[in-house]
């Protein structure tokens, strides 16, 4: 059996009213982690726990390979905190040779982001692709 | 209370509770009805959430009782001037918090971008993450204007001071 069948993908749709909450699609049968919108709900850690367990379980119990792929057009500084945890998650798990591959998908007219993309690399020691979207 | 002068460049102005879903709303309509480039549309977008969040979140007058925070009374305004856009938010704080909130906007007045972005990195890093913000709410502020905030507290009573922030976003 598969290492990843033992668990369930992470599915949160979008919810029109509620447009400060991300789309999320964590597919265990593939490893390839979405994150895509905005973010920037209250309380951000009660959002991000689930999905702090899941890559956790995942890529570091579990060892499995993973993709994040990051399509936020804004996230305010209290998400900041915790997709920074999303990212030291996956740094320890490329420490234990899981294969890991981040991308950050980015708003061209946002004078900001790469900045703070590179912040990001700075605070984890990871590599991530950044790659434009019109 | 804003004098009838000072809204001659107003383009919003709101005065109650403040929650998610009017932050929501509202960042969202200006990006419809405010004239100017997608870079300044989404800086504009940024300061505004954070700074009206830090309202909702902070405000010592706190409108629903079952609450402790997330739906903090106070006021916000957008200004556009020739160069710029002006954010303003206020909101009631515990007096004792009004020094530290002066302290923190000096230091990071006199800091450059990349001191800015070195500090906002060791705090952020340092912030627990059951807590309602990251502490790097002013600092990133400071850091998507380019320009110096402007902090000022006003006296209430003996346990409340008023607390306003401004940042502006340069046109250009």
């Amino acid at each position: 059996m598969l290492k990843q069948n033992i668990m369930k993908n992470l599915l949160i749709d979008a919810i029109p009213d509620s447009p400060y909450y991300p789309v999320i699609n964590f597919d265990a049968s593939t490893g390839i982690c979405e994150l895509i919108g905005e973010s920037y709900m209250e309380e951000a850690y009660k959002f991000y726990t689930p999905l702090l367990n899941w890559l956790k379980e995942y890529s570091q119990e579990l060892k499995n390979q993973v993709t994040l792929n990051i399509k936020l057009t804004y996230f305010n500084t209290n998400s900041s905190r915790l997709i920074l945890d999303m990212l030291d998650i996956l740094k320890k798990a490329i420490d234990d040779n899981v294969a890991v591959s981040i991308n950050w998908y980015y708003d061209l007219d946002d004078p900001d982001i790469k900045e703070e993309i590179e912040d990001f690399e700075i605070e984890t020691g990871l590599t991530i692709n950044m790659i434009p979207f019109e | 209370m804003r004098g009838r002068l000072e809204f001659e460049n107003n383009i919003l102005y709101y005065h109650g509770m403040v929650n998610i879903d009017l932050i929501s709303f509202i960042s969202n309509y200006m990006k419809q009805q405010i004239d100017s480039n997608n870079s300044v549309h989404l800086k504009i977008y940024k300061v505004f959430i954070e700074l009206t969040q830090n309202v909702s979140y902070y405000s010592a007058d706190q409108q629903d009782s079952n609450r402790t925070f997330g739906s903090g009374k106070g006021w916000f305004s957008v200004d556009e001037n020739n160069d710029s856009f002006i954010i303003t938010t206020g909101n009631k704080i515990l007096k004792e918090h009004g020094n530290i909130l002066i302290k923190n906007s000096n230091e990071i007045n006199l800091l450059n971008e990349e001191e800015l972005r070195d500090l906002k990195r060791k705090t952020r890093s340092k912030a627990p993450i059951k807590d309602i913000g990251a502490h790097i709410g002013l600092i990133h502020t400071g850091l998507i204007t380019s320009n110096k905030i402007d902090v000022r507290i006003g006296p209430i009573d003996d346990k409340y001071s008023f607390f306003t922030i401004s940042a502006k976003v340069n046109k250009c």
